[in-house]
């Protein structure tokens, strides 16, 4: 089904998904929504509320397609919705907590929600889950998109929209909190 | 992989001076991978292409509020067009008096209706 756009080109894609082609915009979705889950996921941990967020990533990126003007890279475009969604969801839900809980801890049912639909089998990807569920989100960001997507510094930043020093001095932050995190786990 | 050589690994793949792309395939490799349910696509798919019928059937309705509300104006103005006749007809005048229903009324006429003397 997906064949004909199998080797098409990002902005063939995008042309043919404006045009209402569910197959074009399929493919989109088959490439980057491993990217997405590797955002969503490790930022919001393997939970339903992940499921939510990106199905609402890629819903968000068909109605804005239209204005995607292709100076950036799709990928690109598609991270920084993904991004925007998340911080969203992360401030919905502390907004929620707040209302029912003491400041301060609201990481901790952060953490535990995150971890609602997940196992407690110890395997990698549950390793790496749980340390980043216990990361600041501010941290949890920049470890996300360095270790699990693979963005240098420099992209990061551009992404994000940070001063790059902002993402260095966040990164080895990041590696001292989860040096303690993971020594725990 | 042993859970300290992954620590040690997570912990490295943040080191600056790593390749991040080449530590993100290696986090890969050892199974640290990450992707939504079986179904996702079709389900994002249902949900953006099944709007627009629901826009249409939005549309469709508002068409027929607009075709009944027509119909029930042109009705309005058809009644009270019938009502100025009938009462110019009746009372010879289209003056509020006429409207009201007393424009040849006798004034002994009206007193006695009210206090019966």
């Amino acid at each position: 089904m997906k064949e004909p756009y199998r080797q098409a080109e990002d902005s063939e894609l995008v042309s043919a998904s404006i045009a209402g082609d569910k197959v074009a915009f399929g493919e989109i979705m088959e490439r980057y929504r491993r990217m997405v889950a590797r955002t969503v996921k490790g930022m919001l941990g393997d939970s339903i509320y992940a499921e939510d967020v990106g199905q609402e990533v890629f819903i968000k990126l068909y109605n804005s397609l239209p204005e995607f003007r292709g100076e950036a890279k799709l990928s690109t475009y598609i991270q920084k919705i993904a991004i925007n969604l998340t911080l969203n969801e992360i401030k919905r839900r502390k907004r929620f907590f707040s209302m029912f809980l003491q400041k301060g801890n609201n990481e901790m049912y952060e953490y535990e929600i995150a971890d609602f639909d997940s196992e407690e089998r110890r395997d990698a990807t549950e390793l790496v889950n749980k340390a980043l569920m216990r990361l600041e989100p501010r941290f949890r960001i920049i470890v996300a998109m360095r270790m699990l997507q693979g963005y240098s510094t420099k992209e990061t930043a551009e992404i994000l929209e940070v001063p790059l020093g902002t993402v260095l001095s966040r990164l080895s932050r990041a590696q001292e909190q989860l040096k303690e995190i993971l020594e725990n786990l | 992989m042993k859970p300290s050589e992954l620590k040690s690994l997570i912990i490295g793949s943040l080191d600056e001076k790593v390749d991040p792309l080449a530590a993100a395939r290696r986090m890969e490799e050892e199974g640290i991978t990450f992707d939504f349910s079986d179904g996702f696509n079709s389900k994002v798919i249902d949900r953006i292409f099944s709007a627009p019928e629901a826009v249409v059937r939005e549309i469709e309705f508002v068409k027929s509020m607009r075709f009944i509300f027509t119909r029930v104006a042109l009705t309005g103005v058809a009644a009270i067009i019938l009502l100025l006749v009938s009462i110019f007809l009746a009372e010879g005048s289209l003056s509020l008096n006429s409207f009201l229903g007393i424009g040849n009324g006798y004034d002994e006429g009206i007193v006695y209706l009210l206090t019966g003397n």
